[in-house]
């Protein structure tokens, strides 16, 4: 990749990245006052974006979509704008929500096709590595307790609904209880992992230049986070709660147990 | 002392004869003042809710407060006592203690488990108290019955099942909920029914009502009562989507809630569950609106199902009750008869040690002269043959206070050594 193109779309990356700063505290708060921030942050990044993939066109003769790395990229830049059109046409705030992140990773992939130089230091490696392991590890640890509370909505909800007796107890949380729960270990779970995505992204282009994206454990990763993405987004704009949320934690539950699994000793079973 | 209760309650007596014998708040201290003036009568508790009214008494051995009680109640009342005696039980010492306590554990209750009883029991005897009509005996046994309805509770989880509809609707309520006090109730329809089943709902903590009737007035009125907010019948529909419960009592003889509608207001409300109390008959939700995801629909034959099992499982707590209540009739039977061995321990102890000093003093002077150290020696020696004199009847009486017939050892006791005289 032509090396000013490459500058223009890290940095436009790095204004993406305010987006997604405002994306996560909205998950985590259901709040933020990030947006106005985010949303010019968000439009600078475009218009570096796009300078750079005219640039890499013009300096490579052809459209540039050549490779995974450009498909990427470029998808990232369509996605954006069709996310300012739909803001400025209809002022669709929340959909920022899935659209953020999603632009930032698929521009930091497309910015992780041209190779990123070596490690400084060894020690930098191993950290920024265990920085990534811990990051999924307390993901998943909210993950779980999303999940297990998903099976007791999910218990509860069922003899509530089929009207069989069931005595209230100071023990037993309520059915709200159980959902303020759901959306609380998801939210957080969501925020580590896609911090733990970043962290395992670039750590894999440091160490094997442009090799990574064939990695299967990689895509596997990838296709987990795409899904969480997608689930956040339901729950915070088309009131996916109660039971469709309790089942989609499990459902999202059993992807991350194959990704770890993939990362395990266990891919030998799971990969060719 | 003995103890006993005389009294009537729901099973023993229709509601009648209750009504005119009970006792209010107001005429309590002076009815337990007369109660404790006549004969026989130590200490005294009058027990008087819609179910039950008993009073407990303590008198001496010898007395018979049976009768004196059967008098005062009919005194107090003017009716005669042989037209009440019908009506009225009669409980003494281990039965009476047996009785109290399974009235205190809501064992004896018109619905078992109910926890009203219990506070009732408290009020009792606060006012007794209060008046100085116990202490001593009563207060020993009183205090251990609210031990026992305690444990009773704790160890059976006898009052956690609901078991009439207002009850088990606000039960279910807080099943989905937690705590209602900022959720959004809508009342459909301003019957009998619904006000029973809002107050219930108030007790719980809402504050947030919301009334709706095709009459306009009755649902100011009810609106009123219970601080809400009248919503008018046409608009009913728009306010849903701010309601979390939502109870319908409405005389229309079709449905009032359609799936379709409940669909579109949970679109509204994105999807924030709603429970939906049906106690209309004719129904006014179509029970379709049940396959809603959040949305949780019981009718009135839902919420009597549920309060049915509710009612199955307290009986089955109340065999365990019962078994608690037996153990601990048993240990206050054995604490109250040492209680009644202690005076002729005590007595008997008195009784050997002035023996012993009216003997000392007798053969002081033909000792002659005697050291300090002799002196001890014999109050030693003396003090020792008596306590192992004694050793044998104060084993005897405390081995007997347990038993059933062990005033007839205490008493032979008491001639042997004269400790009447």
């Amino acid at each position: 990749m032509h090396e000013l193109s490459t500058l223009w779309l890290r940095a436009a990356a790095g204004f993406y990245s305010v987006g997604l700063v405002h994306a996560l505290l909205l998950a985590l708060r259901r709040t933020s006052r990030l947006f106005p921030i985010a949303l010019g942050a968000f439009s600078v990044g475009i218009v570096l974006h796009a300078v750079s993939l005219v640039e890499q066109g013009v300096a490579t003769g052809h459209f540039p979509a050549n490779n995974f790395f450009q498909s990427a990229s470029l998808c990232a830049l369509l996605s954006a704008l069709l996310y300012v059109f739909v803001w400025w046409r209809y002022r669709v705030r929340n959909l920022c929500m899935f659209i953020f992140p999603l632009v930032f990773v698929l521009t930091l992939i497309g910015a992780l096709g041209s190779p990123v130089g070596r490690w400084a230091d060894e020690g930098v490696r191993d950290a920024w590595l265990l920085v990534h392991v811990a990051l999924v590890l307390a993901g998943y640890a909210a993950l779980t307790v999303a999940a297990v509370a998903s099976i007791a909505y999910l218990v509860r909800e069922r003899q509530l609904k089929r009207k069989l007796a069931l005595p209230f107890s100071a023990d037993s949380p309520a059915l709200m209880t159980l959902d303020e729960l759901i959306g609380r270990g998801l939210a957080l779970g969501f925020v580590m992992i896609t911090l733990g995505v970043v962290a395992a992204t670039t750590w894999a282009a440091v160490e094997s230049g442009t090799r990574w994206i064939r990695d299967p454990r990689i895509l596997i990763s990838l296709g987990t986070w795409a899904l969480y993405l997608l689930m956040i987004f339901l729950r915070a704009t088309a009131g996916w709660r109660g039971r469709k949320a309790a089942v989609m934690v499990v459902a999202l539950v059993g992807c991350s147990v194959l990704t770890w699994a993939a990362h395990t000793s266990l891919r030998h079973l799971l990969l060719p | 002392m003995k103890f006993s209760i005389t009294g009537l309650n729901h099973r023993s007596a229709p509601v009648e004869v209750r009504e005119g014998l009970a006792f209010d708040a107001r005429s309590l201290g002076e009815a337990l003042t007369d109660l404790l003036r006549r004969p026989g009568i130590a200490e005294g508790l009058i027990l008087s809710t819609c179910n039950r009214v008993e009073v407990a008494v303590t008198s001496p051995d010898g007395e018979d407060p049976r009768a004196v009680v059967e008098e005062f109640l009919a005194a107090r009342r003017g009716v005669d006592v042989g037209w009440l005696a019908p009506y009225l039980y009669h409980f003494e010492d281990a039965e009476a203690i047996r009785h109290l306590f399974r009235v205190a554990a809501s064992l004896d209750s018109m619905v078992v488990g109910e926890p009203q009883i219990l506070g009732q029991l408290k009020a009792a005897y606060a006012a007794a108290k209060a008046h100085g009509a116990v202490g001593g005996w009563m207060e020993t046994i009183l205090t251990r019955a609210f031990g026992v309805a305690k444990r009773v509770r704790t160890e059976t989880g006898i009052g956690e099942n609901p078991v009439s509809i207002s009850s088990t609707a606000v039960d279910l309520a807080r099943q989905i909920f937690g705590s209602l006090a900022e959720r959004r109730v809508m009342v459909v329809g301003a019957g009998k029914m619904a006000e029973l089943a809002v107050r219930h709902l108030r007790s719980a903590g809402v504050t947030r009502i919301y009334v709706t009737n095709r009459t306009l007035e009755r649902a100011r009125a009810m609106a009123e009562a219970f601080e809400g907010v009248v919503v008018e019948y046409d608009r009913f529909l728009d306010a849903l989507q701010e309601m979390d419960i939502v109870l319908t009592s409405s005389g229309a003889p079709f449905y009032l809630l359609r799936k379709e509608q409940v669909r579109r207001v949970m679109e509204a409300r994105r999807n924030r569950p709603v429970f939906l109390i049906d106690i209309a008959v004719p129904r006014n939700v179509d029970p379709a609106v049940n396959e809603l995801d959040n949305v949780f629909l019981y009718d009135i034959d839902d919420l009597q199902r549920v309060a049915d099992a509710n009612m199955g499982e307290r009986r089955k707590r109340a065999q365990l009750a019962e078994r608690i209540v037996a153990e601990e009739v048993e240990r206050m039977v054995a604490r109250l008869k040492a209680r009644e061995v202690t005076p002729t321990i005590v007595g008997l102890q008195q009784r050997f040690e002035q023996i012993r000093q009216a003997e000392l003093a007798r053969y002081r002077s033909r000792l002659g002269p005697l050291s300090p150290e002799q002196l001890d020696a014999l109050e030693g020696l003396t003090r020792s043959i008596l306590a192992k004199l004694a050793h044998g009847p104060i084993t005897e009486l405390r081995r007997q206070a347990g038993r059933p017939d062990g005033f007839e050892v205490v008493e032979l006791i008491r001639r042997i050594f004269r400790l009447d005289e």
